[in-house]
């Protein structure tokens, strides 16, 4: 059911003479995807200090708190154009895509490690001033940091295997992953219909 | 000097055979070369950043820098190890490429920048500097970078 409604939604997107023109764009498809890599390197990159001193591992000698406060914006930033551009990359391949199971399970990662980071969050500013200037946080904020560094990078790992074909629906699959991809026509062919 | 014999010798290497025939570990290799890019895109950011008296203006300029610097180093480090190992599997036609070639030299023009002029010159202190020399060499640190990062991305579509 929501496999259905996922498929027609693409379907629809895909009409769009806008999604066609940007898929068909060699330059500005190019250039939108370059920029959500690099915008990557700024959130990930603020995102990777910011947990690595609630490990205790760099900048041990700044309050965790400073380094919080003062990367928030630039990280929120590369979010904010990471995200505008992933959503015109979905737009320009939205069929493709929503049959991703890549493309699946990095949206669920990126779910989780949303509510990780305001669940995070939260944790840090109710605690930060009993911790604040000690080199290693305690041992909750390091676990939630860990948590945090493990879901973005599989958000990265499967955001690069979107790319890749092994798992796409004209493949030969269980019935399980051609539900899991969403490969709504393959699995009505399979349930023989 | 034609150095395509190097590019050769990486195709027939035992390297290169296993990275042609493991599709899953070569998309691993990516991420991790993704994920050291995210740390040097990061710290070197932060650097310039504080350089530009934009970013962590509360934080000692020397802090940043012996912090940054250790950190750049082991980006460096897995980049090159990852990007070797990618490279194995399309070495002849990486030879070929235009923007490999264009990554290559802004690469090279980036560590020279941090190795050669940015380091030496914050460990001189940056007070000994006219702040626009700083600043001028903080916008050339950041648009080397991202160059090197973008014309990256191009080799996957030429």
């Amino acid at each position: 059911m929501l496999n259905k409604l996922l498929y027609d939604f693409a379907m629809w997107l895909d009409s769009q003479a806008w999604s066609i023109s940007l898929h068909e764009s060699y330059y500005l498809y190019g250039w939108i995807e370059t920029t959500h890599v690099l915008t990557l390197a700024i959130f990930f990159g603020m995102l990777l200090v910011i947990d690595l001193r609630m490990l205790g591992v760099v900048f041990t000698r700044v309050p965790a708190s400073t380094i919080a406060r003062r990367l928030d914006f630039p990280m929120m930033v590369g979010f904010l154009v990471m995200v505008v551009t992933g959503l015109l990359l979905f737009y320009a391949i939205p069929v493709r895509t929503t049959q991703s199971i890549w493309f699946r399970i990095k949206v669920v990662l990126l779910l989780a490690a949303g509510l990780n980071a305001l669940l995070f969050r939260h944790a840090m500013e109710a605690s930060v001033v009993s911790w604040d200037i000690d080199p290693i946080p305690p041992k909750r904020i390091r676990y939630g940091a860990v948590l945090s560094l493990m879901l973005w990078t599989g958000v990265i790992a499967t955001g690069r295997m979107i790319a890749y074909d092994w798992f796409d629906c004209h493949k030969d699959m269980s019935r399980l992953m051609y539900w899991a991809a969403g490969c709504v026509n393959e699995l009505v062919t399979a349930e023989g219909y | 000097m034609d150095v395509l014999f190097l590019f050769e010798w990486l195709d027939a290497s035992m390297l290169a055979t296993i990275s042609k025939s493991n599709g899953g570990v070569f998309a691993l290799v990516q991420t991790v070369h993704l994920v050291s890019l995210a740390l040097l895109g990061g710290m070197s950011i932060m650097l310039d950043l504080r350089l530009l008296n934009l970013l962590l203006r509360d934080v000692p300029l020397l802090i940043v820098v012996a912090e940054t610097k250790k950190w750049i180093g082991v980006a460096l480090v897995t980049i090159t190890l990852s990007g070797v190992y990618q490279a194995s599997a399309v070495a002849i036609k990486l030879y070929y490429n235009s923007f490999f070639w264009s990554k290559m030299a802004g690469l090279v023009i980036a560590l020279l920048l941090y190795y050669a002029i940015k380091l030496p010159l914050l460990n001189r202190g940056v007070d000994k500097f006219h702040p626009w020399t700083i600043k001028l060499v903080a916008v050339a640190s950041l648009t080397t970078w991202f160059g090197v990062a973008a014309t990256g991305r191009w080799i996957g579509f030429s």
